[in-house]
């Protein structure tokens, strides 16, 4: 809906209000139709009416002129007879004809139609035709009165006016019913009118609502927008809320209020890139009047700043180029200077140092003078030792002899011991053999008592003394038995002792050997300390010698020395001198340096 | 009464001594091959072959021991025949001869081996008499002595 355009819109709802009210139209001209044809039919029953009213008063008509004429026998009153006869006639056709929609109807109306043409051509003619034939006789019309064709006329046409009446009935009845039908048509039609007209109304309202709405609000959201812009907002835009010809608008002004927005940034930009470049080349240029000229331009290009700024670089590039030309050679002169009077200064260090090394030599020869004669007294000293660890060495030389054949002596001692032990040894496995011999001795005599007892039972009462004496044996025996067991213990606690014994002699032997062997080392040892001790003497002599030479070489180099400090001396006193005149140079390049320094050339 | 007492496990036991012969020490025995279980072996008695029956075995334990005081008794076996015959018995712990008083004797009271008889106590204990012929089931006894079942 929102995407259609404004004329589509306005199609449609115009459109839809017409649409509506033809429809009510259509509706209302139905019923009126329906109306129109109601009121026909009514107007069909009054005629049929009329015309059934007509055959009656022509019936009566007839019926009177023929009373009149059979009382009177006047020709007069049957003058008219036949127009009578005709008029009836054409009244009932008529009706028939009228009556041809409804069958039922039209057949009653034939079947009065077929009667009323009897009775008007035969009943009434017949009653004529005796009258005329009776003539002026008396009593006439009471023969007529009395007479057949009278009776079967008025029963004919009874018979047709209750076909008439029925016939008029039926018609009443269908004017009643139309009538009603009539009534409830005329109200629908004032239903519908009404209705229609409400719903009409009330949808043109709605349809226009929605109209205006689609219409008028995004008519409203672009006023607002613009009156935005005017009022400088650049950040106004509007709500796209419809794909008509406002909506395209509102895009439409969204691109151009980005553009005007676009445009102000881009220009404000410029405006500031500008001021940058002025601000950085002010900032170089006044760095530049203080002195510093390290600043680099960074303003370049083809219009006036960037030209301005080119002819500023070169300018600065020049003068730092000059400038630095002037530092260099100013640190040049004072570092040649500086090293001129590094190089003075060493040499005259040198002298000074070379004047005390010469006093320290003279120092240290003294010294070695002195310690010579001390080296003296403490190499007699030595020898003197060296002659008591010589005797002392002997001492002990002889006191290990005499503790080797102590242990040799031991050794003898401990063999003899593991000799006895091992005797002892065999007697106790002697000692063995002979309880075992004992043991089986006494199991022998237990059983040897069990069988004594058995016989003396078996003798009855004259071994019962052998018993006691079996009973006897026995407990000796068992007594044998456990003495033996006791022994047999005890010889096998002896026989472990003894073993243990010989395992710590044979322990204590191998220890012993190990100390010999170790004694005879240490013996030999001795041996060799002496021998070297001894040697030691004549060296000492030697050593001191050497010493006394050195003593006398030290006072030779001692004088040597004292000349080549006079030297020294004079060649510091000209390095002074040299010294003095390169401090000047010094000063001189220094001013230079500070003078140019105040130009900071580099970054 | 006189009994020789000997044990089987933990139990003492008394051998009537009328019915003993001998008691010997415990010898090498000639084995029998395919022998029961309860039979030891044989032994030569003075050249005579012996049969000798183990008693820890035929009271259905575990073979006797070989103890220093593990004997062989000889005893005099009378069939229920009348035949008489030389038995060999192993005893453990045979300890000696003992007085029983026929008078503290008393029925053991239970069902048990059919050779086991009497019983009588004294300080170290119960003592129960062995019935020496009732010693063999019919079924050893006939395997040992079969001449006597062949004159039956």
């Amino acid at each position: 809906m929102n995407n259609l355009s404004i004329k589509n819109k306005l199609y449609i709802s115009f459109g839809s209000i017409v649409a509506i009210i033809l429809i009510l139209l259509i509706l209302a001209y139905n019923n009126f139709t329906r109306l129109t044809e109601a009121n026909g039919w009514d107007k069909h029953t009054m005629e049929v009416l009329i015309e059934l009213d007509r055959i009656n008063n022509a019936s009566l008509q007839i019926q009177v002129d023929a009373r009149g004429y059979i009382l009177t026998g006047n020709e007069t009153f049957i003058a008219s007879e036949r127009d009578n006869a005709e008029l009836l006639k054409q009244h009932v056709a008529r009706s028939v004809q009228l009556t041809a929609d409804n069958p039922q109807q039209n057949e009653r109306l034939k079947r009065a139609q077929a009667l009323l043409t009897t009775w008007a051509d035969v009943n009434i003619r017949r009653q004529i035709e005796k009258r005329r034939a009776l003539g002026d006789t008396k009593g006439a019309a009471d023969t007529l009165g009395q007479s057949s064709e009278l009776k079967e006329a008025a029963a004919v046409v009874g018979a047709a006016r209750d076909l008439i009446d029925q016939a008029g009935d039926e018609e009443r009845r269908l004017l009643a019913d139309r009538g009603a039908k009539a009534v409830d048509l005329h109200s629908s039609q004032n239903n519908l009118m009404i209705g229609g007209g409400v719903v009409v109304i009330v949808l043109s309202v709605l349809i226009a609502y929605a109209l205006a709405r689609a219409i008028l609000n995004p008519l409203s959201n672009l006023t607002a927008g613009l009156s935005r812009l005017g009022g400088g907002e650049q950040s106004a835009r509007i709500e796209v809320t419809s794909g008509d010809e406002l909506g395209k608008v509102s895009e439409d002004f969204n691109r151009m209020a980005a553009q005007l927005q676009t445009a102000t940034k881009r220009e404000l930009d410029q405006t500031n890139e500008l001021r940058d470049k002025v601000d950085a080349l002010m900032e170089v240029v006044s760095r530049g009047a203080a002195g510093d000229l390290t600043g680099k331009i960074t303003v370049s290009g083809d219009d006036a700043i960037g030209k301005l700024g080119d002819g500023l670089q070169r300018m600065f590039d020049n003068l730092r180029s000059l400038l630095t030309n002037v530092q260099k050679a100013g640190i040049q002169v004072t570092t040649s200077a500086t090293e001129i009077a590094a190089s003075a200064k060493q040499q005259e260090a040198t002298g000074v140092e070379q004047a005390q090394t010469s006093v320290e030599v003279l120092s240290t020869t003294k010294e070695i003078s002195s310690n010579t004669s001390q080296l003296l007294k403490t190499m007699e000293e030595a020898t003197a030792v060296a002659d008591y660890t010589t005797s002392a060495t002997s001492d002990a030389q002889g006191n290990l002899r005499r503790m080797d054949a102590t242990m040799q002596n031991m050794v003898n001692a401990t063999d003899s011991i593991n000799a006895k032990l091992a005797a002892l040894s065999e007697k106790a496995s002697n000692i063995n053999s002979v309880l075992t011999t004992i043991t089986k001795v006494a199991d022998q005599t237990n059983i040897l008592s069990l069988n004594a007892a058995i016989e003396a039972e078996k003798a009855g009462e004259a071994g019962r003394g052998f018993s006691v004496v079996a009973t006897e044996i026995r407990r000796l025996a068992d007594q044998t038995s456990v003495s033996t067991w006791d022994i047999e213990q005890m010889l096998k606690e002896m026989q472990s002792a003894v073993s243990a014994s010989v395992m710590g002699m044979d322990k204590f032997s191998e220890e012993i050997r190990r100390s010999v062997g170790e004694v005879r080392q240490v013996t030999d040892q001795l041996s060799g300390v002496m021998d070297q001790v001894q040697k030691l003497a004549p060296q000492f002599d030697a050593v001191l010698q050497g010493m006394q030479a050195q003593a006398v070489g030290a006072q030779q180099i001692t004088e040597t020395m004292m000349q080549l400090n006079d030297a020294t001396q004079q060649t510091v006193e000209s390095l002074k001198a040299t010294s003095e005149a390169v401090h000047q140079l010094q000063y001189a390049a220094g001013d230079l340096q500070s003078s140019v320094a105040t130009f900071a050339v580099n970054a | 009464m006189k009994v020789l007492v000997f044990h089987i496990g933990a139990d003492r036991y008394g051998l009537p001594l009328r019915q003993v012969q001998r008691v010997l020490p415990l010898v090498e025995l000639k084995g029998i091959p395919l022998a029961p279980d309860s039979v030891a072996g044989l032994l030569n008695l003075h050249g005579e072959p012996v049969p000798v029956i183990d008693l820890a075995r035929i009271s259905g334990g575990a073979p006797s021991r070989q103890h220093f005081d593990t004997r062989i008794v000889v005893v005099d076996y009378s069939a229920p025949g009348g035949a008489r015959h030389t038995l060999g018995l192993i005893a453990e712990r045979v300890q000696g001869v003992q007085d029983v008083e026929q008078q503290g004797l008393a029925p053991s009271g239970v069902q048990a081996a059919p050779f086991l008889g009497a019983v009588t106590g004294d300080a170290h204990g119960m003592v129960q008499l062995v019935e020496v012929n009732a010693l063999l089931p019919d079924e050893l006894r006939a395997r040992l002595f079969p001449e006597e079942t062949a004159t039956q």
